[in-house]
């Protein structure tokens, strides 16, 4: 008999919603070795089970919501949970991950992770006490915002229970819904939460009283204060910029810098970014008095990055919430306004109504860019004066847009990639999609690592799969020179894909595990970084590290060194290549806006910035032989597969003729999925 | 005189202390099995950090009907002694903090014990929003210092504006 792995919960469970059936199986332990857990298992399972012909929004597609092994154990920042599915959005691999205190009380109760199938007649709710777990009526709760919702089964349940829930958005098709956990903590990329109302789930409400075992417990306690101390005696942790203004304090940074999207993506310097900074938003509305000024953290963190406050008074007197840079970002500069009380009420709408609030400002921001431009007529806006910086215009769109009403509000709910193709008229110029998915508060002329990472992300543009802040931080170039080869600054192309790469594998990893991204991909506290500083004399004493290889396997047992683990880590970037190449993703895809290559940055720090299309064609060319991908059709090449011992993904792919050798890759033929026609399914599903 | 002192301001609600002190004290990672407890109440954004506070009037050691529970003499702790525990439950009613529990599985009731005058969870509670005072004397000298300090100020800033 095989030894139980530590950490691990060791089964998961399977609700099939059309049959009202509900199982549980066990996770294998192959399939922790090769994919740990969290995104890694959830990807699998998603590759495993869903066609690449399925429609996002039909009951066929799979929701996999996963925990990882260290969750809910005192290692450093040990509450992630990853949810991965087919996007209704992008039409290509959907991923969202999210922190606080739901996951690990998911482990608690006894499982890893959550399969949703099929879909319910009526609405539901899924209801998990340890052992006992059934499908309860949420006909009451359909319609209510997530607030409500929440509240309502924090009642219906007991105030022990950790509740995700999908809001009114999601139920009625908006592609990108999330699932907000606890009120404020959201999965809300990739639409996540409208494959969770499509599925007529309302909320997964969860209670644990179980225990978490490790592998070696003797061991476990000094490798989880060795990554503590990594944090708190790292320099740029000890400056408490981060943990005492949380992550809105970035808006000044960016705007320093230059890379602070404005006015949708016209410029990249916003004049009122101190209006709605997070010294600003400390000042007015944080709610604790401390030195640690409302700071929350997820679980068994230190770095304590959310900031909770609360309008006291005046137009939007009474909203309260955590508040984070990107979505703060995304309805304040981008879309122009400089007033943070309707930035901060336009993001807690979003969390109640269950939207992305990334796609949601994003649209808004684009639509009023289009509107400018005049591509948007005054007759399609309904009398709407749709001029950046107008806060209340932008209130107004995010609850058409949440309630699907008027023509601009049901177009809004398809997303900047669909809208802006659906008016035409050259529209789709002005959004900033990547595989249809909208770019974050980072400009990408502004940091060419950043934005080449955009380019390679593999849920459409994204920051989160590499989030190589690397280039920002004022790092050493020796470390830059020993792990990417080249000496790494803000606006350069040399060794970008190295550590793009080197960036992804470790987030794939720390995905995996259930780490978050500050971790490794900000402080930067995780092995070899600290290390390179003691070697090149940065640092004076040998400093601790955080040790992922030394964490799983006093936590699991599973012995794997470093290399072994990025190695793990480039396998799920593959499984979840593989998924893409099934929808259709090529090549071609992997590309900036064109608007990032056209335009100079008109303004600010940056000014006169862009990304040069040459040099990042190039980029790119690197970046897959790296991979060993296929430079021409951006397929995985045989060898590579072989090489991550990946024989079923293989298989699949030679099957559908995604598949290319190493020595001919010139040579491709095979099925191919019209990637068109499954995008549109999505947003005519949104659109009935 | 030991006591743990708990000051919600600092806490952010890691839940490091729950986890420190059911993996000491339980050997696995359990918050349902911890003496200390994050009360979180995510909806008004507040996390209050509870546990037993040794009260020198302890109800708990009133209402035992067995005298199941007693003061430990090097720590001052309040401890339950589980071989004359028959379990009746009347502590967890009596404890106006909530930091008396059951154990179901094993039939006993638990509680913090101070981990005999060094504390688990207190290590891991980089904010001190949870501290371990071995004599709660120092904790009158500290807020007589805090106090003196504010007076010193607002003495200062009287004279400030006497002199305007």
């Amino acid at each position: 008999m095989e030894e139980k792995l530590g950490g691990y919960a060791g089964k998961f469970l399977r609700v099939d919603l059309t049959s009202n059936r509900i199982t549980t199986e066990p996770l294998s332990r192959d399939l922790c070795e090769n994919y740990i857990g969290g995104r890694g298992i959830s990807g699998k399972i998603i590759f495993d089970e869903v066609k690449p012909e399925t429609d996002p929004l039909s009951a066929d597609n799979v929701l996999a919501i996963f925990t990882g092994p260290i969750v809910g154990t005192l290692g450093l920042t040990s509450g992630r949970l990853n949810v991965s599915t087919i996007s209704p959005l992008t039409g290509i691999y959907g991923n969202a991950n999210t922190g606080a205190n739901w996951g690990p009380e998911l482990k608690y109760a006894g499982y890893d992770g959550i399969v949703l199938t099929g879909k319910a007649e009526t609405p539901k709710y899924l209801y998990i006490k340890d052992d006992r777990v059934e499908l309860r009526d949420a006909t009451h709760l359909w319609g209510k915002g997530v607030m409500d919702t929440t509240n309502i089964l924090l009642e219906e349940c007991g105030h022990e229970f950790r509740i995700g829930a999908v809001g009114p958005a999601a139920e009625k098709g908006v592609l990108f819904g999330s699932i907000i956990f606890d009120f404020w903590d959201a999965a809300a990329r990739s639409g996540v939460g409208t494959v969770m109302a499509s599925k007529n789930l309302k909320a997964i409400a969860v209670r644990g009283t179980g225990g978490i075992e490790v592998a070696r417990p003797k061991d476990y306690r000094e490798v989880a204060m060795e990554g503590w101390q990594a944090l708190l005696t790292d320099p740029g942790f000890k400056t408490q910029e981060h943990p005492a203004l949380g992550t809105m304090v970035v808006m000044s940074w960016e705007n320093a810098l230059g890379s602070l999207p404005t006015r949708n993506f016209r410029e990249t310097y916003f004049e009122g970014a101190s209006e709605i900074s997070a010294e600003r938003f400390r000042d007015l509305y944080n709610v604790k008095e401390t030195p640690i000024p409302a700071g929350r953290a997820c679980m068994s963190c230190a770095n304590r990055c959310k900031r909770f406050g609360k309008i006291q008074s005046g137009k939007y007197a009474g909203t309260k919430g955590n508040i984070e840079f990107e979505t703060a970002c995304a309805f304040g500069s981008k879309c122009g306004v400089s007033d943070l009380a309707a930035v901060f009420h336009a993001y807690m709408l979003a969390n109640d109504y269950g939207m992305d609030g990334i796609s949601c400002g994003n649209m808004i921001a684009t639509f009023m860019e289009l509107y400018e431009e005049g591509i948007l007529d005054k007759d399609k806006t309904d009398g709407l004066d749709l001029h950046f910086g107008k806060a209340d215009t932008m209130i107004e769109m995010i609850h058409r847009i949440g309630n699907m009403q008027s023509e601009l509000g049901r177009l809004g709910a398809k997303g900047a990639y669909h809208a802006t193709k659906e008016l035409g008229n050259g529209a789709s110029y002005y959004t900033s999609c990547i595989k249809g998915m909208d770019t974050i508060g980072t400009d990408p002329r502004g940091a060419i690592g950043f934005g080449f990472g955009f380019a390679v992300a593999s849920r459409g543009s994204d920051h989160l799969r590499a989030h190589p802040v690397f280039e920002m931080l004022r790092i050493p170039k020796e470390i830059g020179k020993e792990l990417f080869g080249a000496e790494i600054t803000l606006t350069g192309y040399e060794g970008k894909p190295q550590m793009v790469s080197w960036h992804e594998n470790y987030a794939a990893l720390s995905d995996s595990m259930g780490i978050c991204r500050f971790m490794h991909a900000s402080y930067y506290i995780q092995y070899p970084i600290p290390e390179l500083y003691y070697k090149y004399g940065y640092r004076k004493e040998s400093p601790h590290s955080l040790k992922f290889h030394d964490w799983l396997a006093v936590t699991t047992g599973i012995d794997m060194d470093y290399e072994q683990l990025m190695k793990v880590g480039e396998r799920i970037i593959n499984l979840e290549r593989a998924i893409n190449l099934r929808v259709g993703i090529r090549r071609k895809d992997d590309t900036l806006p064109e608007r990032f290559f056209r335009e100079p940055i008109p303004t600010g720090p940056a000014k006169g910035r862009k990304v040069d299309k040459k040099r990042f064609e190039q980029l790119v060319d690197k970046y897959y032989e790296l991979r060993g991908w296929d430079k021409k059709t951006g397929f995985i090449t045989e060898e590579k597969l072989r090489e991550l011992r990946m024989d079923d993904v293989l298989s699949e792919l030679k099957l559908r003729g995604l598949l290319v050798s190493g020595q001919h890759s010139a040579e491709i033929s095979g099925v191919k999925v019209k990637k068109s026609e499954k995008r549109q399914s999505g947003a005519k599903k949104a659109g009935k | 005189m030991g006591k743990i002192v708990f000051n919600p301001n600092l806490c952010t609600g890691c839940r490091a202390c729950e986890l420190a002190c059911s993996f000491y004290c339980e050997g696995i990672f359990a918050p349902s099995k911890s003496r200390i407890r994050v009360v979180k109440m995510d909806w008004q954004g507040v996390d209050v950090p509870t546990g037993c506070e040794h009260c020198e009037d302890a109800p708990c050691m009133l209402v035992c009907p067995v005298k199941a529970i007693y003061r430990d003499e090097d720590t001052d702790a309040v401890l339950i002694d589980c071989d004359t525990c028959i379990g009746c439950k009347e502590c967890i009613v009596a404890c106006p903090f909530g930091a008396i529990h059951f154990d179901g599985r094993k039939g006993i009731l638990y509680k913090c014990d101070l981990c005999f005058g060094d504390p688990e969870c207190v290590k891991w509670c980089f904010t001190k929003a949870i501290e371990y005072v071995p004599d709660v004397e120092i904790l009158s000298e500290k807020v007589r210092a805090k106090h003196a300090s504010k007076v010193a100020k607002a003495g200062e800033a009287s004279r400030k504006l006497a002199t305007l």
